[in-house]
């Protein structure tokens, strides 16, 4: 057998600059997960509702458009309650996106005990952990607030004059609500992902913990005839930060029932208290978890 | 030709084999602690409740049974039957393949039909005394603080008819949402995703047509309720209310429908090829 004499040999290519290095994790596990056809097609497919958002924005500021549709006028509003409804509908489908993908980004490397590998490198676990956090940021947010203030874009440049002057927060409003929910999803995908070994478990765990949690906090509720059973409930919290953010209570529902009214049994600050607590607690977990050590039985 | 006819008595004691060793692993697992957290959390806030309000200091028997009703048919039949089952009943085979141990099964000389039938009954007996149990305790918890009273609703009043018809939703919801699982498990890589899906049919299906509603565990499982809840929120304004049918076809209905699930999985176990690396 012929024995060839192999010298070391440094890496020739480009490098990447240090504060970017995380993304290197990131572009390849989306590169790996775009691989699925069937990821692909749901990803395009959560792009639909933006589409028919577009439209309607088109429609009702185009008189032109309403006549050829035999239309007198608009039925819809176009306001704050308008855009909520925009993102409270594509964050359920950011939330199936990170189900699916989320669980399975760092237990693979955790089961195949491919953690020291990526900490040998020049890369920090912070950096690990933002590039994971990456994939699950790249992905909810092509489907939440770049759309979003794409739309908002649209009705500021077709819309009423005085619109933009009425509503220009808004555009803070869909950034930091967006972001606060991919926060919240990513990184307790990201903490099951770590702790649960499997993914399977994990994609059942990031289910229960968002619907059987706010069963139970409903029962609390009920059997000890209090309100603050909603703080266990997710998406209870979401909407208390979001009708703030989105300044609700200005916003009147059907029969002039203020719309906030279902949502005042507890105050705004409860919501973003307990989704910043739970975002706290996912990211002390994840100090502890992910670490470069080997386990020697 | 004797050879040729199944000894069934040998598969009955293979079934048995099946379900007990499988019996002995679910209890104690790490999955079986979420499927304890799940069907124990509602007794601790009805316990706590008792030791808040003694004697229904602060509470009525009727109001009391209404939330019991709630928490039941809610709580357990929606989310934690539903849930612990999810979590069960997918591990059964998925479990397997991840632990890369399915093959000694497969290699055993039993049929694969009873290797699906073990498991289930196993996966199904586990569910049912663990939410059984649960239930019982929120029962007692319920009526237990109310003292004579309570003792005069459950055994002079209709309380333990109630309790029966209680337990036999949970078994009922155990044995369904079982068949559903252990179905889909054999079919999907990561069966959780499709299960979201079904957790979103259960949950809309009284705003559906009277006709899909009886594709659907609850439907089945709401005629046998003894309480009926009064409907809140958005989805009640839209509730189609079907044609109650009645326990002697509810109950059949509902087996037919786990045998036909039953059956499709053990069709499908026929033919399932496992590629490790693969899965």
């Amino acid at each position: 057998m012929a024995i060839y004499k192999r010298l070391y040999r440094p890496y020739a290519g480009r490098y990447t600059g240090h504060r970017f290095r995380f993304w290197v994790i990131t572009k390849s596990a989306l590169r790996t997960l775009f691989d699925s056809r069937f990821l692909l097609a749901f990803f395009v497919a959560c792009n639909i509702p933006f589409v028919i958002f577009l439209l309607i924005i088109y429609i009702t500021n185009n008189a032109a458009a309403q006549a050829l549709l035999q239309m007198k006028g608009s039925p819809i509003l176009i306001d704050n309650f308008f855009f909520l409804r925009y993102l409270i509908f594509q964050s359920t489908l950011s939330f199936l996106i990170t189900a699916w993908v989320g669980p399975g980004l760092v237990s693979v490397d955790l089961s195949n005990d491919a953690l020291p590998l990526y900490l040998a490198r020049p890369l920090t676990r912070t950096e690990y952990l933002l590039g994971k956090f990456g994939v699950i940021f790249m992905l909810t947010s092509a489907i939440t607030w770049v759309p979003g203030l794409m739309l908002l874009g649209l009705e500021s440049s077709l819309g009423p004059i005085g619109w933009f002057q009425r509503y220009y927060w808004l555009f803070g409003s869909m950034f930091i609500g967006s972001l606060l929910w991919i926060a919240v999803i990513g990184l307790l995908s990201l903490t099951l992902s770590a702790w649960v070994k499997w993914r399977i478990v994990a994609t059942g765990a990031m289910l229960g913990i968002f619907f059987a949690l706010a069963g139970f906090g409903e029962a609390l509720n009920q059997v000890l005839r209090t309100n603050w059973g909603h703080v266990l409930n997710l998406g209870y919290d979401i909407n208390l930060a979001w009708f703030n953010l989105f300044r609700m209570d200005s916003v009147t529902g059907p029969y002039n029932k203020p719309a906030i009214g279902r949502l005042m049994e507890l105050p705004s600050w409860a919501g973003w208290v307990s989704l910043s607590l739970l975002c706290a607690f996912c990211l002390l977990m994840l100090n502890k978890k992910l670490k470069a050590r080997e386990v020697v039985r | 030709m004797s050879t040729l006819q199944p000894d069934w008595r040998k598969r009955f004691s293979q079934l048995r084999a099946v379900v007990t060793i499988e019996m002995r692993r679910y209890f104690f697992t790490r999955q079986a602690l979420a499927i304890y957290l799940l069907a124990l959390a509602p007794v601790v806030i009805i316990g706590l409740h008792a030791i808040t309000s003694p004697l229904g200091r602060h509470c009525n028997i009727a109001e009391d049974t209404e939330i019991l009703a709630g928490i039941i048919q809610l709580f357990y039949v929606h989310l934690g039957i539903f849930f612990g089952c999810l979590i069960l009943f997918t591990w059964l085979f998925r479990g397997e393949i991840v632990q890369r141990s399915l093959h000694y099964y497969l290699l055993a000389p039993l049929r694969r039909e009873i290797i699906v039938l073990g498991k289930f009954i196993a996966g199904a007996v586990t569910t049912s005394i663990i939410f059984c149990v649960a239930v019982s305790l929120s029962f007692i918890f319920m009526y237990g603080h109310f003292g004579p009273k309570g003792q005069q609703f459950v055994f002079d009043g209709p309380g333990l008819h109630h309790l029966g018809a209680y337990l036999v939703i949970t078994v009922l919801a155990c044995f369904g949402y079982g068949a559903i699982f252990l179905a889909l498990s054999l079919i999907f890589r990561n069966p959780v995703i499709p299960g979201a899906f079904f957790f979103g049919w259960e949950t809309i299906s009284s705003v559906l047509p009277a006709t899909l509603q009886k594709f659907s565990i609850t439907f089945y499982l709401k005629n046998l309720a003894p309480v009926e809840l009064s409907g809140k929120g958005l989805l009640s304004v839209f509730t189609v209310v079907a044609q109650p049918v009645s326990e002697f076809i509810a109950i059949p209905g509902f087996f037919l429908f786990i045998g036909l699930a039953l059956y499709f999985a053990c069709w499908r176990m026929r033919t399932i090829e496992i590629s490790y690396a693969k899965d």
